[in-house]
């Protein structure tokens, strides 16, 4: 069975009497252990795409499946476990929080964590994760003390912090030069060898050359779905 | 989210933005100080009249001349020096209390009573060159027993004073210390209205009552003043009648009301029960009380207007941080709990400081112009209506977060 399942995923947005079909009818299933990339020009319903399959966001119709849930039935407690648990989200805008330092924002998804774990593993955990992606003795700076790649990076870390299956990443490199765009792929392509599913959106063709599978988007549908 | 992690995000954020957290709870401080030291003064003032009313006994009745239609409290009826006079609408002229009434009350009234007959009037005291004036009071040896004043120094009036019309005198403290600095002014000579009297005794100091203070008074033998000061023959201004069990004094003033009503032939006397006008004050002064911490209620009420302002400002600044946390796993009940302890942490805060204010404030500003009493359970309602503000005005920011969608959030700039 597949890791996840979209079919006929709908968003439509409504500004007064205009309707924007973001995405008109998607269907795709994504099994374990692939490496995807999304690929489509701006405003063709990427970031719409990946913010339903985080479960941010609520398609208008469809069903979605991840893992054993339906997605589209759930409550927000159960979502917010979801994203707590089962997908690690990583943004073109890093968004780590400005007050905390490296490792405090490693630490947040701890604290909505239902299951209890003992601080001293978490912190121990959120270290290891720290001097993965070599980041280690900066655990202290906080964001506006790092290089973009440095804070996606610190991302990254948070996303891998309760260990999910799934990782998606909206636009990672999408900020970054071609040497931090590189660091980021290397990662994502070192959690996909440990087993990690990884969906990933981006513009720039050679980094979406290194994905197993590329699946073309544009006004809204899938137009390509093709395996490296 | 537990607990702990919840009251250092809060603690944080409160710190991070410091001028502004102070300026929110200033309204609260202000509110909080407002209402305890506003009831402090109630409550004061409170205690103070009481005091000085129960000073006289709790059990004394006051019968005086003259019906009244109109009677708030007693206190002295010739005088109102004590600030609570009587009211003297509707006093039929030409009614009187006179000695013989008192006999015939004694000798039928059914429980125990002591009668205290007084009249007083105001004198001119003079030792050598030092003269003062103050008030002559003119009573019986039960006088000192139904007024609880004590004998520091020397003896009372006594009887045979009485009968004989001796000119011995008892003075209050304030005379004692006014005509004689340096020495004891028993067995002394002074001058009332330029006669000659021995001084017997010096009263107790009982600091300020009801009515006149015995401190500034002397004591004269009852059938001195008709002799020596003019007051009519036979004649009683203001009579204390103490009954000996305080439980049946309803049941006294009902005897004695009927057994003059038929010696009058109508009822043109007065009796004030001590115990009726202290529950009386108690409970106007409650009301006082209350609504003086009404007052203060509705600068917390601003106070609390200002939390909310500043929480919704608060949520809409953080509206990204609420979407990554949402984005990470947080539930709407996280978010919710977080800035509602951070709503009743400043309004905690602010009520400690507030409460802080207010005793220091009533303690060294206020108690200098009125007596004030901070009680704890005027601390106690601070600190729970503190905590109430918090939390009300705290809920509807906290729910504008709670509920925000995560995308949305996250878009926000
Ligand atoms: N909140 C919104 N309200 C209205 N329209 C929206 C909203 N979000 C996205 N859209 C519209 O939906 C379409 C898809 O937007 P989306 O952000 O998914 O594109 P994208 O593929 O991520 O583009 P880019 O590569 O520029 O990030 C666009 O036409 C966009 O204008
Ligand atoms: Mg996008």
């Amino acid at each position: 069975m597949s890791l996840i399942a979209f079919s006929d995923i709908r968003k439509v947005y409504t500004i007064g009497a205009v309707t924007i079909d973001a995405l008109a009818g998607v269907s795709f299933d994504i099994g374990e252990h692939e490496f995807v990339a999304i690929m489509g020009p701006s405003g063709s319903g990427k970031s719409t795409l990946m913010h339903i399959l985080g479960c941010l966001d609520a398609p208008t119709s469809g069903a979605y499946r991840l893992e054993d849930y339906d997605v589209s039935q759930l409550r927000s407690n159960d979502l917010a476990r979801i994203r707590n648990r089962d997908i690690g989200f990583v943004f073109q805008a890093y968004n780590l929080l400005p007050h905390l330092s490296a490792l405090e924002n490693v630490l947040l998804p701890c604290t909505y964590s239902t299951h209890a774990v003992s601080g001293r593993d978490e912190k121990a955990r959120a270290l290891e994760l720290l001097e993965r992606i070599g980041l280690k003795d900066r655990m202290y700076n906080r964001p506006v003390e790092m290089s973009g790649g440095e804070q996606q990076r610190v991302a990254i870390a948070r996303a891998l912090m309760m260990n999910p299956p799934v990782i998606l990443a909206d636009e990672p490199t999408g900020n970054l030069n071609s040497k931090g765009a590189r660091e980021i792929l290397d990662i994502m392509k070192e959690l996909h060898a440990d087993g990690k599913t990884i969906v990933y959106v981006t513009h720039d063709d050679t980094i979406g050359a290194e994905a197993e599978r590329v699946i073309r988007i544009q006004d809204g549908r899938v137009v390509a779905d093709e395996r490296n | 989210m537990d607990l702990r992690d919840s009251f250092r995000n809060a603690t944080r954020a409160i710190w991070a933005a410091k001028m502004r957290s102070f300026l929110t709870m200033l309204g609260i401080i202000i509110g909080i100080a407002a209402v305890v030291m506003l009831m402090a003064v109630g409550n004061g003032t409170k205690q103070s009249i009481l005091s000085r009313m129960q000073s006289s006994g709790s059990g004394n009745l006051y019968l005086t001349a003259g019906a009244r239609s109109n009677v708030l409290m007693g206190g002295n009826p010739e005088g109102g020096a004590g600030g609570f006079a009587a009211s003297r609408a509707g006093v039929s002229s030409g009614a009187e209390i006179t000695a013989q009434d008192l006999t015939y009350i004694e000798a039928r009234v059914t429980y125990s009573v002591v009668v205290s007959p007084t009249n007083q009037t105001n004198i001119t005291i003079k030792n050598g060159n030092t003269t003062m004036s103050g008030t002559g009071i003119f009573a019986t040896p039960t006088y000192f027993q139904v007024e609880n004043v004590t004998i520091a120094d020397g003896r009372m009036i006594s009887d045979g004073d009485v009968s004989n019309r001796t000119r011995n005198v008892v003075i209050g403290n304030t005379v004692q210390t006014t005509l004689f600095p340096n020495e004891s002014a028993v067995g002394q000579l002074i001058r009332i209205n330029g006669a000659s009297y021995k001084v017997v005794g010096v009263a107790a100091s009982k600091g300020e009552t009801v009515g006149s203070s015995v401190d500034t008074a002397i004591v004269l033998p009852f059938s001195v003043g008709e002799k020596s000061f003019g007051i009519a023959h036979n004649r009683v201004q203001r009579t204390t009648i103490e009954c000996v069990d305080p439980t049946q004094t309803k049941v006294v003033i009902a005897e004695i009301t009927d057994i003059l009503t038929l010696k009058h032939k109508k009822v043109d006397f007065t009796i004030q029960d001590v115990a009726a006008m202290t529950a009386l004050v108690t409970s106007s002064m409650t009301i006082l009380t209350t609504l003086l911490a009404a007052i203060g209620g509705l600068s917390l009420l601003v106070g609390g207007i200002g939390i909310m302002n500043i929480m919704l400002v608060s949520v809409t600044e953080r509206t990204r941080e609420i979407g990554i946390r949402k984005a990470l796993g947080a539930r709407e009940r996280d978010i919710l709990v977080q800035f509602l302890i951070e709503s009743s942490l400043l309004s905690i805060s602010g009520g400690i400081l507030g409460i802080v204010v207010s005793v220091l404030g009533s303690d060294f500003v206020v108690s200098r112009f009125t007596t004030t009493a901070v009680t704890g359970s005027s601390i106690l309602l601070a600190v729970g209506f503190s905590i109430a503000v918090g939390v009300f005005f705290g809920v509807y920011p906290a729910r504008t977060a709670a509920r925000l969608k995560p995308v949305e959030a996250l878009r926000y700039e």
